[in-house]
């Protein structure tokens, strides 16, 4: 039997063709709709722009998970910067570094395009917090705080956060209305799913995970620890067709792009799968 | 960012990328010597980053004064603040650490190893019950479920399953005793056979996740490097 011996070369050609086919083209199907995300994007849609409070998001990814992390922080930080939701970036990643500061300028300039006469300003809609080390230590000392300016002295740029109107008066964690994790290092979410509260307040908490650890995130979800969760590209996309539903001039973004590939490619591995089977069940009884 | 240091910065990240992808070709060369350079840059870019982007901005700097800006007038933007100096006492008790190559005063390094180990154990035990009680709490689900003085068969279905496929998996880690009868066997067995669907949505999502992470190096090959090629052809 021929399929026995196909070189793996093949395969890989296969699934480059068929992965390069919808990304050349510019071709995307409607994502299928995630309940998850779903709540996500509630939880943001509900979140009010209210003087001394903010939304507080850490980007725990790097390169290696780019690809599903990404799109699901933009669309999150651009939901709130539409509404105009002060947003306080941060990270305990340090490879993250580069997308505190790439991801809410490049949503700036799209949403500057979009509506004419509007500006999104660093310092008012975002604060770049920048890289900390410390993991569970700092995460914990977050609600300890009296004064967020004290713990974090200055922002990524070396500027003193007492400095930003926002953080003029006195930041505690009750000012944080909402938290948005987007991570693939299960750890490091875990730490804020332990630390991230006091015994009487919680922020709303929205997850987004790669999809390696969707399984996991879910007992989150279950447990009510987690009030939103995107549940890796898919999730993304999904987020993505409910914002573009809510404002219909916004230009198309990857997620629902880089979702098409996939789902393409899924079809394709599904293929493969049963030409395998069905090959080897003929050898089988071919006494191959 | 400079535009023509952008440009380069794609082009070599595509070279890179169509570098690291050569192997499903075969061992070559090429990917080797890539392989290398990225082993390089991961070690390298640790210690770098957390130097540049937390050590000098957020620590040397404020503790030094030089984020004070003294004006021709001689007045200063503002006052030294004294206290900063204790930083100097956790970084010196963390460099410490180093002396773990001394075999006289390796136990100055066991100082700093003994303090993260029990700042980590306390830090995990606080953590464990912060996030498996309401795990714990969320498990007791009642099997009929009702809503408007009916029963949500769907959700109790649901429920059903969960505490079932709970009680299945913790007896069949139960070895204080051992299944002897039938029912035992089957019910620990069916344990196993709910972990293997487990495991296999383990599999499926991890296939996802790297299709997404090809996914997207696709697009950046496709898209951004060849665009990146063709304006510096042309230029």
């Amino acid at each position: 039997m021929k399929f026995k011996t196909l070189d793996r070369r093949v395969i890989y050609l296969f699934v480059f063709l068929a992965l390069s086919w919808p990304l050349l083209k510019g071709f995307s199907i409607k994502p299928a709709r995630m309940k998850s995300a779903d709540k996500f994007y509630e939880i943001v849609d509900q979140t009010k722009s209210e003087p001394n409070k903010f939304a507080f998001i850490s980007f725990d990814f790097g390169p290696s998970t780019k690809a599903e992390n990404g799109p699901q922080a933009e669309v999150v930080v651009e939901h709130l910067m539409r509404r105009r939701v002060p947003v306080v970036l941060f990270t305990q990643y340090i490879q993250a570094d580069p997308f505190l500061k790439s991801i809410p300028l490049k949503i700036k300039a799209a949403l500057e395009a979009e509506m004419p006469g509007q500006k999104w300003i660093y310092g008012k809609d975002w604060i770049n917090l920048g890289f900390r080390p410390g993991s569970g230590l700092l995460i914990q000392s977050i609600p300890k705080s009296t004064n967020l300016a004290d713990l974090f002295g200055v922002d990524a740029f070396s500027t003193p956060l007492k400095e930003f109107a926002l953080f003029k008066k006195p930041k505690t964690l009750k000012n944080i209305s909402l938290l948005g994790q987007f991570t693939g290092l299960v750890g490091l979410f875990d730490s804020y799913v332990q630390f991230f509260q006091t015994t009487d307040y919680k922020p709303v908490f929205g997850h987004g995970c790669t999809s390696i650890t969707i399984p996991e995130a879910y007992i989150y979800l279950d447990s009510g620890q987690l009030q939103g969760l995107q549940e890796g590209i898919a999730g993304a996309a999904w987020y993505s067709k409910r914002l573009t539903d809510a404002y219909p001039n916004r230009k198309p973004d990857n997620a629902i792009l880089i979702n098409t590939g996939l789902g393409i490619a899924h079809l394709l591995l599904i293929f493969l799968i049963i030409l395998g089977n069905i090959t080897g069940l003929i050898s089988r009884s071919k006494g191959g | 960012m400079n535009t023509d240091f952008a440009l380069w910065t794609v082009i070599m990240a595509g070279v890179a990328t169509l570098a690291i992808f050569s192997f499903l070709i075969k061992e070559n060369p090429f990917y080797r010597f890539f392989e290398h350079i990225f082993i390089g840059i991961s070690a390298g870019l640790i210690s770098v980053q957390g130097i540049r982007y937390f050590l000098w901005p957020q620590i040397l700097v404020p503790m030094l004064g030089l984020d004070i800006v003294t004006y021709p007038d001689g007045t200063a933007s503002k006052p030294y603040e004294p206290l900063l100096l204790l930083y100097i006492v956790p970084l010196l008790f963390g460099l410490l650490y180093y002396f773990i190559y001394s075999q006289r005063y390796a136990w100055l390094a066991k100082l700093v190893i003994g303090f993260s180990l029990g700042a980590s154990a306390g830090l995990a035990f606080k953590g464990f019950f912060a996030e498996m009680l309401p795990q714990l709490a969320s498990s007791f689900k009642p099997l009929v479920v009702m809503e408007d003085a009916q029963i949500n068969y769907l959700q109790s279905v649901s429920n059903i399953i969960f505490i079932f496929t709970l009680l299945a998996v913790m007896y069949y880690f139960f070895f204080s005793i051992k299944a002897d009868s039938a029912v035992e066997k089957k019910f620990s067995a069916s344990g196993r056979w709910l972990m293997m669907v487990c495991f296999g949505s383990f599999f499926g999502s991890t296939v996802m996740a790297r299709l997404a992470l090809l996914v997207e190096r696709l697009q950046f090959i496709l898209i951004d490097w060849i665009n990146a090629i063709k304006t510096v052809l042309i230029a």
